[in-house]
């Protein structure tokens, strides 16, 4: 009797061979540079001229803001587009079915979103810079750029869990498009979230990212009034959202692997 | 012996085109925009992108009139969405669903083509632009001078022509691209920056300025400040006739490209460099 030989599965290989599609497929399809790049410089310039001499901050206002955006439409559009695709394709199912758990390969994707995320925020940056003629006053660039990081990661857990919702909706085009003003204005890309009339603001608290910027502007900008807890307890809110949206999106894709096993397809959604 | 009979051609009136197109478009080439996309276009991106701006107008130090006047500006530019990315995608549709070749070789006259699928775009534009303008009034304080509704009206009307114009002049370009949306996405975004969408076109460089005129949305934006301030019927006619030359400028252009294609795909006998 032969035994037949089960390759080992390589998690960490799963996740850079789909980073790796990820990147191909954007170099192949330029309409991702839409919600990456092109978006945002708009609205980083529009931003900028509305902001205009409103104070020493108002660059860094514009500059977060905008490259917020930038990675939030990534995320928005790139979770959505990657389930989506799997459709289109015909390979929802046999990626699911295969021995690698598809959260590893939707890490992928995510991983990819929050690299040209971050590459659309340096673009605006740059753009931004050119219309100002001086770079935007940050009193501590390190902390600033590693908390920016964090940013990013908070809204990588929001693109899993919006990867692991796609799955059972056919919606996710309807809620990027019309969704993607109110998502913006919900975590407080371009201003405090403070501003929004009070009941809106457990809602954008249910945001990893609404967290994480406040805690960001908090940090870049003296004298900002975000919510009153502070510094320190964003970050701790930023921290524990990130953690139960990954646990969330964890058990989804459990939940969704196992329903394909059972029942063969995923057709009915 | 064969005959020599020539076969007759039966006629193909124009408004049996327009009004098959008009009819058909929303389950062929837009059959894209479901019910649903259709009702958040409408009513839920107006007042998202109304509020997103409003409150950027705030954190810049903006009083109420400037938070009105980027309100009015939003509610206007939402038309895009309706208009020129709907319109747009047509071409897209044409393509993705093979019908393209099948559509070249038809005998229908093409404006009346063209302008029965704009029919269904021109009107949830319209609707689009009046639900916007709803809710810059009763949220953003935007005042409407008493009597001005009929201006308002037609200015509307014109701005959601003009730019159904340019829309299909958009796809007509998208005939000899790959996708559309890019295009698409590049015009509305630039539409807020250029149009005097959010601040007035006066604070840009000269050349942005001109740039800017060349676009239909700054024309019809301006019809309808003027008309909503309760400007003279002169000086709205003025912007009247304004929108409609560039709405016709546009519909030209776009049958222009659409024909040039054509011949191009005649001598070439194939579309699918594109």
């Amino acid at each position: 009797m032969t035994t037949v030989e089960v390759p080992r599965i390589s998690r960490s290989r799963a996740t850079s061979a789909s980073l790796r599609l990820s990147f191909l497929m954007f170099m192949a399809d330029p309409q991702w540079l839409i919600p990456s790049m092109i978006a945002p410089v708009v609205f980083g310039l529009v931003a900028f001229e509305l902001f205009r001499g409103s104070g020493p901050y108002y660059l860094t206002y514009a500059i977060l803001g905008a490259g917020m955006m930038s990675m939030w439409g990534q995320t928005l559009y790139g979770s959505g587009w990657a389930i989506g695709q799997d459709r289109e394709f015909g390979t929802l199912e046999p990626t699911v079915q295969s021995p690698t758990p598809y959260v590893y390969v939707v890490l992928g994707r995510v991983l990819w979103n929050v690299i040209s995320g971050l590459i659309g925020g340096g673009i605006v940056y740059l753009v931004v810079l050119a219309a100002a003629g001086s770079p935007p006053a940050v009193p501590d660039p390190v902390g600033f750029v590693v908390l920016f990081v964090f940013v990013m990661l908070t809204l990588a857990s929001v693109g899993i869990l919006f990867s692991a919702a796609w799955v059972y909706t056919r919606y996710s085009g309807f809620i990027q498009n019309v969704g993607e003003f109110a998502f913006y204005v919900g975590t407080g890309c371009m201003f405090p979230v403070v501003l929004l009339p009070f009941w809106t603001n457990p809602i954008a608290l249910i945001f990893p990212p609404t967290w994480a910027l406040d805690a960001l502007r908090y940090l870049a900008i003296p004298g900002y009034v975000g919510f009153g807890w502070g510094f320190w307890p964003d970050i701790a809110g930023a921290v524990a959202t990130t953690a139960i949206y990954v646990a969330i999106a964890s058990t989804v894709f459990k939940r969704v692997e196992l329903h394909v096993l059972s029942k063969g397809d995923l057709s009915d959604y | 012996m064969l005959a020599s009979a020539t076969p007759s051609v039966p006629r193909v009136s124009f408004w049996r085109t327009f009004w098959s197109n008009a009819v058909m478009a929303p389950r062929t080439t837009l059959g894209f925009m479901r019910i649903d996309f259709v009702l958040g276009t409408i009513f839920i991106i107006p007042l998202t992108q109304m509020v997103f701006f409003a409150f950027v107008v705030q954190v810049g130090g903006g009083g109420a009139s400037e938070i009105a006047f980027t309100a009015l500006g939003n509610a206007v530019a939402t038309v895009t969405y309706s208009s020129v990315f709907s319109v747009c995608q047509t071409t897209d549709s044409e393509k993705q669903q093979g019908t393209m070749e099948h559509l070249l070789v038809t005998p229908a006259n093409r404006f009346a083509l063209y302008f029965g699928r704009g029919i269904l775009p021109i009107l949830i534009s319209f609707a689009t632009v009046t639900v916007g303008i709803f809710y810059a009034v009763t949220l953003f304080g935007v005042q409407v001078a008493p009597g001005s509704l009929p201006a308002l009206a037609g200015a509307i009307a014109l701005t959601a022509f003009a730019m159904v114009g340019f829309g299909l002049l958009l796809g007509g370009v998208a005939l000899y691209l790959r996708t559309s949306i890019i295009l698409a996405n590049i015009f509305l975004f630039i539409g807020l920056l250029l149009s005097g969408v959010n601040f007035p076109t006066s604070q840009l460089p000269p050349v942005l300025q001109w740039i800017g005129y060349g676009f239909p949305l700054t024309w019809g934006l301006d019809a309808i400040r003027a008309a909503a301030a309760g400007d003279p019927l002169g000086t709205v006619a003025l912007y009247y006739v304004a929108v409609l030359a560039a709405g016709a400028i546009s519909f030209g252009a776009a049958i222009g490209l659409w024909e040039y294609f054509e011949h191009r795909a005649f001598a070439t006998g194939s579309i699918a460099r594109y």
